[in-house]
């Protein structure tokens, strides 16, 4: 299963991301505009400089007393650089060059203004009726250095802004989640039973309709647990009533019938009706065992709920049953008390069942929620212990019984979470069978007992 | 003894009615906690057998209101309803024992004779008076080797007598423990019945206060 995606990763990086490219492109139309003012500046730059060069230059030509050949301007200071300009007449001889200017740059046939070439800009203006030609030449290599280092100074600061956003960004969020981070603690702390509402205060506006969602279904949950477990003990309690009146009137009609035929079949119904009795039992322990109601929302104390069981047990037992509880006195874990009583019973009966018939039945719980029942009697075999745990299986034994018992058992086990194990021969014995169930404890509330 | 039955259905209360009456003990059986009710204030009951579900109400409550009027009735709970929580709320409402249906009527039985037991003080079934060895678990008398045996009315006389030993019985007193409404009763029906236990297990086994009625002699 793909793992789920964090919310908070996902608003980090988007978000940092998100500014991110908004900086770029802020940053590219600021270059744009950058360059486009620079080039209005260069180029007025150039235009003032050719108004100035041009009536300098005219003036120069003009008082030469013969032509000659192209005149250079030196320069003002060693390495100086910038735009270059020349001068030429009508037909094109070059009359002033400025020091730097390589007329390999210029357009001899350029028109007036503004044009530019792969490599430079330049600029023509004309002079005593279009007889004298200045242009100027600029490097385009300027415009875009400055270019450059205005978009460098705009992309310069990215550098710092990512790392300072994701992290501003990442506690923001975490500040901004706390909330749901706190509703997730809610849902996780709680136990698998419990199923009261999870309380909303300061969720934000946008988790709290999914709260309540939750809250709602949770509610739905709980009812149609209880009204199972309604449904479970009514039908219970419908089917035990005209069972038991049936097996009373039967029990005095053998009472009362003179010894022979009709008192015999009088005993043949009441056997029935007990089987009867017992499998409608059976059926029913499993269809609770089945349900959903076998966890509690609240820990239940399993020394109390065992020492009533065995107590019940013990009156009718036909060997005893010594019951060894832990000294501290509390067991806590998070059963239904009703599930624990029948998973508990079905243990014990099915000790007694199976058990040999001159030996006590041991029953243990440990202080870690470990229950225990060991029944003296043969060794079953391995691969029967395995099977023991399957509707109707009797693991080969001659008892009486609906091989039931221990399938109730695994289901409410395996219901709350508790692992249960079959021994044969029991743990330091040579025969006997051992059954044992691990609760899940309940630690904290057990530390938070009064009573503990 | 006297007992309450309260149980609605119909064959099951007449069922457990002739098993206790059977015992030897009178049973009044109502199908209403109304009635029930009435029958507690007006009869000094020695047990009550209470249904849970009832057409008029929860037995639980009628069970709590008697223990809250100050009543100390043995009290056994029959129900369908078998779930240990509903055991526990019935014993911590204060019910004396807890029988889920269906049931031995032996069995029955044998938990109304422990919990009659347990509260006449002395919850051992084993008695000995004088040469009397009795059972009172499995209805047993001996002297020495010989078993004797009594009816079941004169197991509940004798019984009664056994319960409190030294108390002084009225006619009108062990009549009420012994029958119950409408039973027809002859005038020397408890004479006669004392007389059948003196002659099965002595003369001096129930003395006569002239005057005032009855109580435990010996053996």
């Amino acid at each position: 299963m793909k793992a789920a995606a964090s919310l908070q990763r996902q608003l980090v990086y988007g978000l940092t991301l998100g500014i991110v490219v908004f900086w770029l492109v802020a940053a590219l139309v600021s270059g744009l505009v950058v360059q486009h003012r620079l080039d209005r500046v260069f180029d007025n730059a150039m235009q003032e400089a050719a108004q100035r060069i041009l009536p300098l230059a005219v003036l120069d030509i003009l008082n030469r007393e013969e032509p000659g050949p192209p005149q250079r301007v030196a320069p003002l200071h060693a390495g100086q650089t910038g735009f270059a300009y020349l001068v030429r007449d009508r037909q094109g001889n070059i009359l002033l060059q400025s020091f730097s200017a390589d007329p390999a740059v210029f357009d001899p046939r350029s028109t007036m203004g503004f044009t530019s070439t792969a490599t430079h800009r330049l600029y023509s203006a004309s002079a005593l009726r279009e007889t004298l030609f200045l242009q100027i030449a600029e490097p385009l290599g300027y415009r875009r250095q400055a270019v450059l280092d205005a978009t460098v100074a705009l992309l310069v600061p990215l550098l710092l802004l990512i790392p300072a956003s994701l992290i501003g960004i990442w506690m923001f969020v975490h500040f901004s989640l706390r909330s749901v981070r706190a509703y997730r603690q809610a849902i996780e702390s709680r136990g698998a039973g419990n199923l009261s509402a999870i309380p909303l205060h300061g969720l934000a506006e946008e988790i709290t309709p999914i709260a309540d969602a939750v809250n709602r279904l949770i509610e739905r949950l709980r009812r149609a647990l209880e009204t199972e477990r309604r449904f479970t003990a009514n039908s219970a309690h419908e089917l035990r009533t005209p069972l038991a009146a049936a097996l009373a009137q039967v029990q005095r009609l053998r009472h009362d019938a003179p010894a022979g035929p009709l008192q015999d079949r009088a005993i043949q119904i009441e056997t029935s009706l007990r089987e009867l009795s017992r499998l409608s039992e059976k059926l029913m322990q499993l269809a609770k065992a089945e349900g959903g109601g076998v966890l509690s929302e609240t820990p239940q104390d399993l020394v109390v709920l065992l020492s009533h069981v065995v107590r019940d047990l013990q009156r009718t037992a036909p060997v005893p049953i010594e019951l060894a509880l832990p000294p501290g006195g509390v067991v806590l874990s998070r059963i239904d008390a009703d599930a624990f009583a029948i998973l508990a019973r079905n243990l014990i009966e099915n000790a007694l069942k199976h058990g040999a018939p001159d030996c006590a039945i041991e029953v243990d719980l440990s202080e870690n929620a470990r229950l225990g029942v060991v029944n003296a009697g043969t060794v079953v075999l391995a691969a029967d212990l395995a099977q023991l745990t399957g509707h109707f299986v009797r693991g080969g034994s001659r008892a009486a019984g609906f091989g039931l018992g221990l399938a109730i058992v695994s289901t409410i086990a395996h219901g709350v979470g508790a692992e249960l194990t079959f021994a044969s021969p029991a743990t330091g014995r040579a025969d006997g069978f051992e059954a044992t169930v691990q609760f899940v404890l309940d630690r904290q509330c057990r530390s938070d007992h009064p009573s503990s | 003894m006297r007992v309450l039955l309260i149980e609605d259905n119909a064959d099951l209360g007449q069922a457990v009615r002739e098993q206790i009456a059977d015992d030897g003990h009178a049973v009044d059986w109502v199908q209403r906690l109304a009635h029930a009710d009435l029958g507690a204030q007006t009869t000094p009951y020695d047990l009550i057998l209470l249904d849970l579900m009832l057409p008029d109400g929860r037995g639980i409550d009628f069970l709590r209101q008697r223990r809250a009027s100050g009543d100390t009735t043995p009290v056994i709970i029959l129900t369908a309803r078998d779930q240990l929580s509903d055991r526990i709320e019935g014993l911590n409402a204060g019910a004396d024992d807890y029988l889920v249906k269906p049931f031995d009527l032996s069995e029955l039985s044998a938990r109304v004779a422990a919990v009659t037991r347990r509260y006449s003080g002395n919850p051992n079934p084993q008695i000995q008076l004088g040469e009397l060895r009795i059972n009172l678990a499995d209805r047993t008398i001996r002297r020495g080797e010989v078993a004797i045996d009594l009816t079941a009315r004169e197991w509940a006389l004798f019984e009664t007598f056994l319960q409190r030993p030294g108390a002084l019985f009225s006619k009108a007193q062990l009549e009420e423990r012994l029958y119950e409404f409408g039973a027809e009763i002859e005038s020397n029906t408890i004479e006669v019945h004392i007389s059948h236990l003196r002659k099965k297990l002595g003369f001096k086994v129930v003395e006569t206060v002239r005057g005032v009625g009855y109580r435990l002699g010996v053996a």
